[in-house]
């Protein structure tokens, strides 16, 4: 509204300079350093990463635990979002509560707890032994399923959010009408309420598969070095052996998928704005 | 019938969410040595005990400082910044959106890597300021964002009616808009504040001797501490980020800004 576009840029420079200066240019920095080698501009680095055993496995373990644990929620928060949405106004209301309120707690906090659950001591252990299903307890912590667990816990409310407020724009009398006309429940959900929720399915996916596969203290804790994801083993990397160019290839790897979902997320919220 | 179905799978789903905070409270109120579920005997001992331990005494205190500077810093960079978006024709606005909102998109992680190789080596920052610098940096988007929602709800005619009757603009700003976006100002550091006190993968380059925040002492104690005490630090940190959000949802509904 105000025409003056000097007071505005001066207004909004502050915070350009700072993210612009003190983020921005040291990962630009980072980010260039994958391309670097003593020999000039060069893709090497890259090449050494790709047929690196342990980075290849370690790359698509983390691309498999991103899949794994954005199609179970996915699945999960459908028939969640769909109970939450049947439900009354008020209850609709404390049940995204809930969904919320985990989010907001110490993910340290939140896996934390998996250790007291599933360490060889732990209760589900407990149970096993107890229940005579097997001699002795179970390997669960550091392994891939453990990972898995944890990362399902600390994302899922993502997915069922943005379900429930796919699923409340629903026209409410779509699936009766589909009922009417005789669809069964498959029907109902694979032609009606699938397509006319893709848009909260690719934005709650989305976010899952980003924060999966830049999840840090999920492997570290559940995964140990035996189950190293790209972050991990960035981590251990840098430390131990004060390895850059393994850094600086898995950084660009992690900000491309970043960047590729993000503008998805933006492209889908943007069309719902434009209709 | 599928109705049955579907509420049990959202109870299920709820279980799976809330279930293992119950059971690191219970685990934390062990009378016994070592963190078992179910708890042997009972005591608080161990909730007592977390605020005699020296080291998370201090990264408490760290992070608390840390959370409320880096958010504070993010508001005195933010609130401008998207004032200036929501009222003037800023050119190259999306430009300046998208700089702003960036850090959302590069992983934490890799963030503070940069930023230790690249700005705290070369300059010799102290470890507190190389956090202040990642934690602002992170949180600046979300206050932002949030400062923005507030401002699309407060009509552009009410600053105008202040300075056709002769306050000047930062008047009309201070008088006129600042009071009335002041509940989503408070969301946002309560969101911010949030944001950064749980944040770890920033920290883990940039923390430093003797200088650590609590989240990364607790993951670091976790690797040989075999007591409770731990179960009993995480169920009060979870206690209080419930009780600082429930709270700000009473009196700001800090979910219209989330």
């Amino acid at each position: 509204m105000f025409a003056d576009r000097r007071i505005g840029l001066a207004l909004a420079a502050p915070a350009m300079l700072f993210v612009g200066l003190a983020f921005l240019l040291p990962v630009g920095i980072l980010l260039s350093e994958s391309l670097h080698a003593p020999s000039g501009w060069t893709l090497s680095r890259y090449i050494t990463f790709f047929t690196d055993p342990l980075s290849l496995e370690v790359t698509l373990r983390t691309l498999r635990l991103g899949i794994g644990v954005t199609i179970v929620s996915a699945i999960i928060g459908y028939v969640a979002a769909l109970a939450i949405v049947e439900a009354g106004p008020q209850t609709r209301g404390r049940m995204t509560a809930l969904f919320v309120l985990p989010m907001m707690i110490s993910p340290v906090a939140r896996t934390y707890a998996w250790i007291v659950l599933l360490g060889r001591t732990g209760l589900i252990n407990k149970a096993v032994v107890g229940l005579g299903l097997s001699d002795e307890p179970l390997r669960l912590l550091f392994t891939e399923t453990a990972v898995f667990i944890g990362l399902l816990q600390l994302f899922l409310p993502l997915m069922v959010l943005s379900l429930t407020s796919a699923l409340e724009n629903l026209p409410a009398d779509v699936i009766p009408a589909a009922r009417v006309l005789g669809a069964g429940w498959l029907t109902i959900f694979f032609r009606v309420i699938l397509p006319l929720t893709r848009e909260g399915l690719i934005v709650g996916g989305t976010l899952v598969f980003t924060g999966a596969v830049t999840a840090y203290i999920t492997p570290a804790v559940l995964g140990g070095a035996k189950v190293l994801m790209l972050e991990t083993l960035l981590y251990q990397r840098v430390s131990v052996a004060n390895d850059i160019a393994t850094a600086s290839v898995i950084a660009a790897i992690l900000i491309a998928m970043s960047i590729v979902t993000h503008s998805l997320i933006r492209r889908m919220t943007g069309m719902r704005r434009a209709a | 019938m599928i109705r049955i179905a579907g509420f049990s799978v959202l109870g299920l789903a709820l279980l799976f969410l809330l279930g293992p905070f119950l059971i690191i409270a219970g685990a934390g109120l062990s009378a016994g040595d070592i963190l078992v579920f179910p708890p042997q005997g009972f005591s608080l001992r161990w909730y007592a005990g977390v605020f005699e331990i020296e080291r998370f005494r201090e990264s408490f205190l760290l992070s608390m400082e840390l959370a409320v500077g880096s958010t504070a810093l993010a508001l005195l960079l933010g609130v401008p910044a998207a004032y200036a978006m929501a009222r003037y024709e800023v050119p190259g606005g999306e430009w300046i959106r998208t700089i702003v909102t960036a850090p959302v998109i590069v992983p934490a992680i890799i963030a503070g890597l940069a930023l230790l190789r690249y700005t705290v080596i070369p300059l010799g920052l102290p470890v507190m300021a190389a956090l202040v610098l990642g934690h602002t940096a992170l949180v600046a988007p979300y206050a932002v964002r949030v400062v923005t929602v507030s401002l699309t709800h407060l009509r552009p005619d009410v600053e105008e009616a202040a300075i056709l009757l002769g306050a000047s603009r930062t008047g009309a700003f201070f008088r006129v808009v600042l009071p009335n976006i002041r509940n989503g100002v408070m969301a946002a550091f309560i969101l911010g504040f949030i944001t950064s006190f749980n944040q770890v993968p920033v920290s883990l380059f940039l923390t430093g001797p003797g200088v650590s925040t609590l989240p990364i002492d607790m993951l670091a104690a976790m690797e040989f501490v075999y007591d409770p005490s731990i179960a009993a630090l995480s169920t009060l940190l979870a206690l209080m980020s419930v009780s600082i959000v429930l709270v700000a949802e009473r009196l700001l509904g800090l979910s219209r800004y989330v």
